[in-house]
């Protein structure tokens, strides 16, 4: 265990875990994560037994990776994360097997938040049946658009009508928290379009609600075909109005924008993301997969074979990463970045008893010229807390965010 | 040492272009003499500043004294007087020149000979030095030393019948080349009787004992203890050390006429010490200092702001400091409305200001903001009174002068034929009047403008090179002033007139040049929260007009499974632009923006 891990985090034992399927049907428009596509044909993906054998390859290893790992916490998990990619490529069978291997290391807790993402037309009720047998208690849709030419346009393998056949088997299964992921910004997307998927959203009664802004990332599709803030994309102008939209919308409907990109209703936060925005620690597992274990933080290999490769290594050098760790001017920095992202924002006594006094007042002396104009907010006694306003200050707020790595940040 | 007759001294330089090998060459030299054992041998010794290593080039000269038994048994005193190999120099290059009797004209066989070496054979003739031609990297497959050699004689017209074939890489010739400067350079003239003269080649400032000053003493003896005066300054000192540079410094007692040495008196500054100034005894002084002297008249000019305001007295220490090593420097403090405080500096050349820059920013730490460099300007005013400008924003308005004239340089660029077309182009664009054309060996072509200073300042070394695929070079001297009709163009940010951005432009390029800049202000300068106007205005007439929208989110929407290193390096990325950034008004320029007008 190395020495320089202070005992502040030492008491940050992980509790929650993540586990990265990267198999998708297709490479949707606008993604540049390292996945595998394994093509559209259902009876390749549902029967055939060519890509399955890749799926099936890959969860081996992947158990290999959970079985290498140390335990470093006596409590078992309380959060399980499984994301891609698409997780719903995976069999009941091989998502049994991989929350089993997890349970048997780490154990996880009877009350645990146990989630996964599932994207339409991926899955069938049997298999979502699986799913639930196997203790998926939380699911994640991605639905993104509610019209089909707006899904087609950004590569997505599933029409409207996909999104509400694959809520009737949420509802049939009995998943109670679910959650439906959706995209502003999309090319052709107008205003009266999003606004008529938030009220589709709505209506659909999900426990919670993802709304990503569509970022155009180098290398991907959009980046080749798109000039940001050009049409067919909106203005930027348009997507912080649809920003708005958003959160006047939802809030309006009952859901508390708990996060940047995040609205829940009352008690159904998603725990596992929290562990990430709360800066806390959590295992990682699977190719790209990040961990934040014993203040490293350490992202696995991109591609199939290095992944492999590496697991060779961290099972020979007896589940040991090789990374240094993070230092306090980075944990800093790091928590100021995720912590600024949940609305109730950072607790300054926190703060203060994990950086110092003086860590603190830097802080607060950086940030005062936004507190001025708005995009900062200091709650007063007795729980003092520093957040972003919502909506000016989240929509601003890699404008604060570089000023504090700035001043903080070693150069 | 070697205590050796002036019959048996050898003073000289070597002439190259930059990559034609000379710093392998001096290193194979001091190696062959044992001067330097292999061992010590540090690649290229005699460019001993970071910078020069990095960019291949020599800034400022050494020298160096080898001993050497030649084949006729004697023992010699050589003594190498490095020049610097950049026109920015050339001043510096002449004094050196001056204290040699002969030069090695070093070309690389696989080239031919190139514009700078040109003009530095041609100073080392007017300085009567015997030159030896050497063919260097005779070793590489793509060596013609026979069409090289050919070359020589028909640009320079120097016999290269006995010319050496050399590889300073490979130890081809160096043998050649120490016997041909024993036989065919004349050793110093005997006026050791004669009052103390010695001419400074280079001086620079050491903390701990003041100027370390580089000289050849021409007549007379100079001893340990002497008071000498420096005659154009005026000052005096008494010797604290005297020594030769072998090439680390070793102390001797004297140095008699011939010999090269170097001398420490705790002096304050290069200022007092400077490059072509004459020692002579304060007891004895001689009657005339040595001719040449010149004092550095800086060409270029610009502004230095710090970033940040309170880094203004640490930039005038580090100015300071930098001028007590460097006499070309100069330097006043600048007020302007957009920028604050900072200093307006003068500089020999661009290669100079980038040198002075970046010592700036990486030796003392400062983040700076640097305009647009900007030639002096001569101006006419309506009451007959000159006045020489070297900031745009200072030219007086036009109803108060009579006409601005502008400095011209003739430019002599050395080209393969085919990139013949394009250089005319640029020249052309570049108001280039056309003087002449010459066709050299094989293909291989001299081609002479004279073009305004200021277009010459801006890009046009680089573009020069990328025209012509990094085979042209070329070289430039002062030839005068000429009027033209010249005009301000002031650029105005969100309505505030930018004083660091004016410039001064020919009155037919006005329009395209501030349509131009307003659009690469446009790309250059980050988004507000506000709309931001840019203008570009002649008098109060607005030529060019763009707009930069205003920032409506800046935010990342998500963090793909935790992981946040992707996000963290752009804010990181971010962070570190900020910190480029000038706030004019309510507006944050960053540092490129004001380079702008250059990369049109």
């Amino acid at each position: 265990m190395p020495d320089q891990v202070s005992t502040a985090t030492l008491a940050d034992r992980p509790t929650a875990a993540y586990v990265h399927i990267p198999f998708c049907r297709r490479r949707c428009y606008y993604c540049d994560f390292p996945i595998s596509v394994v093509g559209d044909r259902p009876p390749q993906w549902q029967q055939g037994q060519l890509q399955f054998g890749t799926i099936a390859d890959y969860v081996e290893i992947l158990c290999r990776e959970i079985r290498a790992t140390p335990r470093y916490s006596a409590a078992s998990l309380d959060t399980v994360f499984l994301g891609g990619g698409t997780p719903s490529l995976l069999t009941s069978e091989q998502l049994d097997q991989i929350l089993k291997a997890i349970d048997c290391c780490f154990g996880i807790a009877s009350d645990a938040e146990i989630s996964m993402e599932i994207d339409p037309n991926t899955f069938d009720l049997d298999r979502l049946r699986g799913y639930r047998a196997a203790g998926i208690n939380r699911v994640s849709l991605g639905v993104q658009a509610f019209q089909t030419e707006l899904l087609q346009a950004c590569g997505r393998t599933h029409t409207a009508a996909d999104v509400y056949a694959a809520i009737e088997m949420i509802h049939q299964v009995n998943l109670t928290n679910f959650s439906l992921d959706l995209i502003s910004g999309l090319p052709h997307l107008t205003a009266a379009d999003w606004q008529d998927s938030l009220e589709k959203a709505i209506a659909l009664a999900p426990s919670h609600l993802s709304v990503y802004d569509l970022t155009i990332e180098p290398g991907t599709a959009f980046a080749r075909r798109y000039q940001p803030g050009e049409s067919p994309l909106p203005t930027d102008d348009m997507t912080a109005q649809m920003y708005r939209a958003a959160r006047q919308t939802l809030t309006q409907a009952g859901y508390e924008h708990y996060e940047i990109s995040n609205y829940a209703k009352p008690g159904y936060q998603c725990r596992h993301n929290r562990v990430y925005w709360e800066n806390r620690s959590y295992y990682g597992f699977g190719m790209a997969a990040a961990s934040y274990v014993q203040q490293q933080r350490f992202t696995r290999p991109r591609q199939r074979q290095a992944y492999a490769a590496w697991v060779q290594d961290y099972e020979n050098a007896g589940g040991t990463i090789a990374c240094p760790v993070t230092d306090q001017a980075e944990r800093l920095l790091d928590t100021l970045m995720l912590g600024l992202r949940l609305s109730e924002g950072l607790s300054l006594s926190k703060l203060e008893t994990d950086f110092g006094g003086r860590s603190l007042q830097q802080v607060l002396t950086c940030l005062e010229p936004f507190q001025r104009q708005g995009w900062v907010a200091l709650t007063g006694a007795p729980d003092s807390r520093l957040r972003l306003t919502d909506p000016q200050g989240f929509l601003f707020s890699n404008v604060v965010l570089s000023q504090l790595f700035k001043e903080l940040g070693e150069g | 040492m070697t205590d050796a007759p002036v019959s048996r001294i050898r003073n000289f330089s070597i002439i190259a272009h930059i990559d034609h090998g000379k710093s392998t060459l001096a290193d194979r030299l001091l190696q062959t003499t044992g001067t330097v054992s292999a061992r010590e041998m540090k690649e290229q010794l005699l460019d001993n500043m970071d910078l020069e290593r990095e960019r291949g080039i020599t800034i400022k000269l050494q020298a160096a004294r080898m001993n050497y038994k030649a084949k006729d048994g004697q023992d010699y005193v050589l003594n190498l007087i490095d020049t610097p190999g950049h026109v920015d120099f050339s001043y510096e290059v002449s004094r050196s020149l001056a204290a040699c009797e002969g030069a090695l004209l070093v070309v690389d066989a696989s080239q031919g000979v190139e514009a700078q070496t040109l003009a530095n054979v041609y100073l080392a003739l007017e300085n009567n030095l015997e030159i030896i031609p050497v063919l260097n990297k005779i070793d590489l497959p793509g060596a013609e030393p026979d069409r090289v050699a050919g070359e020589i004689e028909e640009i320079i017209g120097l016999d290269c019948s006995d010319a050496i074939h050399a590889s300073a890489k490979e130890g081809i010739g160096i043998v050649d080349i120490l016997e041909a400067i024993v036989e065919k350079v004349p050793p110093p003239q005997d006026t050791v009787d004669q009052p103390l003269r010695a001419l400074i080649f280079d001086s620079y400032y050491d903390a701990y004992r003041g100027v370390i000053v580089y000289f050849r003493v021409m007549d007379g003896t100079v001893k340990k203890g002497d008071r000498v005066r420096f005659m154009v300054s005026h000052k005096e000192y008494q010797i604290d050390e005297l020594g030769v540079l072998s090439p680390n410094q070793i102390q001797v007692d004297a140095l008699h006429a011939g010999e090269v040495g170097y001398l420490a008196a705790a002096i304050k500054s290069v200022e007092d010490a400077r490059v072509g100034d004459t020692i002579t005894l304060s007891a004895a002084p001689a009657k005339e200092p040595l001719p040449g002297y010149t004092e550095a008249k800086p060409m270029v000019f610009c502004g230095l702001f710090p970033t940040d305001a309170d880094q203004f007295e640490d930039l005038r220490e580090a100015l300071e400091k930098l001028r007590l090593n460097d006499a070309a420097l100069q330097y006043e403090p600048e007020t302007s409305s957009a920028m604050g405080f900072g200093f307006r500096c003068g500089f020999l050349g661009l290669l100079h200001m980038e040198i002075v820059q970046e010592r700036l920013e990486r030796e003392y730490n400062l983040d700076l903001i640097t305009t647009a460099p900007s030639v002096i300007y001569k101006v006419t005013k309506i009451n007959g009174e000159e006045v020489f400008i070297d900031n745009p924003s200072l030219l007086p308005d036009p109803q108060h002068r009579e006409k601005i004239e502008e400095p011209y340089v003739k430019v002599d660029m050395i080209t393969p034929e085919e990139y013949v077309g394009a250089l005319m182009e640029l020249s052309q664009n570049r108001r280039g009047i056309f003087t002449d054309m010459k066709y050299l060996t094989q293909g291989r072509t001299t081609l002479t403008y004279e073009i305004p200073l200021a277009e010459v300042v801006t890009d046009f070394f680089d573009q020069m090179k990328s025209r012509s695929r990094g085979y042209a070079s070329m070289e430039y001297h002062l030839i005068g002033y000429r009027e033209n009709p010249l005009v301000k163009l002031d650029v105005m940010i969100n309505g505030d007139p930018v004083d660091p951005l004016a410039t001064i432009v020919h009155r037919d390029k006005a329009y395209h040049v501030g349509k131009a800049l307003v659009e690469k202000l446009k790309e250059l300068i980050p988004r507000h929260q506000f709309k931001i106007p840019l203008q570009a205005t002649i008098g109060s007439r607005i030529i060019a007009s763009e707009h930069i929208p205003a920032l409506r989110k800046d935010v990342l929407a998500k963090c793909y499974g935790g992981d946040i290193s992707r996000k963290k390096k752009l804010l990181q990325k971010q962070a570190k632009g900020k910190k480029r950034l000038k706030a004019i008004g309510t507006v944050d320029v960053p540092q490129e923006a004001f380079m702008a007008v250059l990369k049109l």
